[in-house]
């Protein structure tokens, strides 16, 4: 099963960074989305078929913990996987992200832990790819 | 707290290049890289119980060549570049403020943005970093200064020293 990807970060830079890496997991990837706030997210995830959602915290309009509340408000969404990747160090702000069922991936990652984090959280792996 | 800080300053920085950039430190620098003035000077705001900043200057051709790695376009735009420096500003000061001892309100980085020629001359006259580190690459060298709003509390280095125990 190819993975339809969501990134939403403020950043295009780092959008790109996100997406770079992903391909370099050698994960099987389907489409990738681009979202720059929460907002923009919510409406791709209405919009589109997406099995995983990677999200900043820090955005403007609507930031990354707000997202993912309406996500779990949300019966359509409530179980969508989703990692937050960001450079934040707050333990309580993380501690509320893990809370809502999201995993965490601090910034700089390696290719390599967002592979495992991908699979923990989705079940693909490489021999998916075919 | 100075070593502590300085010390997490170069290994988030390090990391960063190296899982972000895809760059690794050089022990040297060749002679024609070693440049007075830096061609490109990006700045961090954050935002807690300190406040403060963390400004990163790129020297040589390692300004293009961050952004070319970051992004595997042979040659990105000016607009880019600075969006790709201030980018790596962004992820080494998360890493730094946290460092600082825990915030009770937690720490808010700030927007990236790139700073002009006066601007970086007038601040390097007046501010003091309270670290500072240089990394050497094939493409130039990076200078990055954190700066600390005042002085860090007496209250701020006891928490920080029972939660090394």
């Amino acid at each position: 099963m190819a993975l339809n990807i969501l990134v939403v970060d403020d950043s295009s830079v780092m959008r790109s960074i996100i997406i770079k890496t992903l391909k370099m997991t050698d994960l099987p990837l389907g489409d990738i989305w681009e979202a720059k706030n929460g907002q923009e997210g919510l409406r791709l995830l209405h919009e589109k078929w997406i099995d995983l959602a990677l999200v900043d915290i820090h955005m403007p309009v609507m930031d990354g913990e707000e997202m993912i509340r309406h996500l779990r408000e949300n019966q359509q969404y409530e179980n969508l996987p989703v990692i937050v990747v960001s450079s934040e160090s707050d333990p309580n702000k993380i501690e509320m992200m893990l809370r809502q069922g999201a995993m965490f991936i601090h910034k700089p990652f390696k290719p390599e832990t967002l592979r495992e984090v991908v699979i923990d959280m989705t079940g693909v792996n490489y021999e998916d790819k075919d | 707290m100075k070593t502590k800080i300085k010390s997490v300053l170069e290994t988030s920085s390090v990391t960063t290049f190296e899982d972000v950039c895809f760059m690794y430190q050089v022990p040297e620098l060749k002679k024609e890289q070693k440049k007075l003035k830096p061609d490109a000077v990006a700045e961090v705001k954050y935002k807690g119980d300190h406040t403060g900043r963390l400004v990163i200057e790129a020297y040589g051709d390692l300004f293009s060549a961050i952004a070319a790695n970051m992004l595997s376009d042979e040659s990105p735009s000016l607009h880019k570049k600075k969006d790709a420096l201030g980018e790596i500003a962004n992820i080494i000061c998360g890493n730094v403020v946290a460092s600082l001892g825990r915030s009770e309100k937690g720490y808010k980085i700030g927007s990236p943005r790139s700073l002009k020629k006066e601007e970086w001359l007038k601040e390097k006259k007046t501010d003091k970093p309270f670290a500072e580190i240089s990394l050497n690459f094939n493409e130039g060298r990076v200078d990055i200064k954190f700066f600390v709003d005042g002085e860090i509390s007496v209250k701020e280095k006891k928490i920080d020293k029972s939660s090394d125990c």
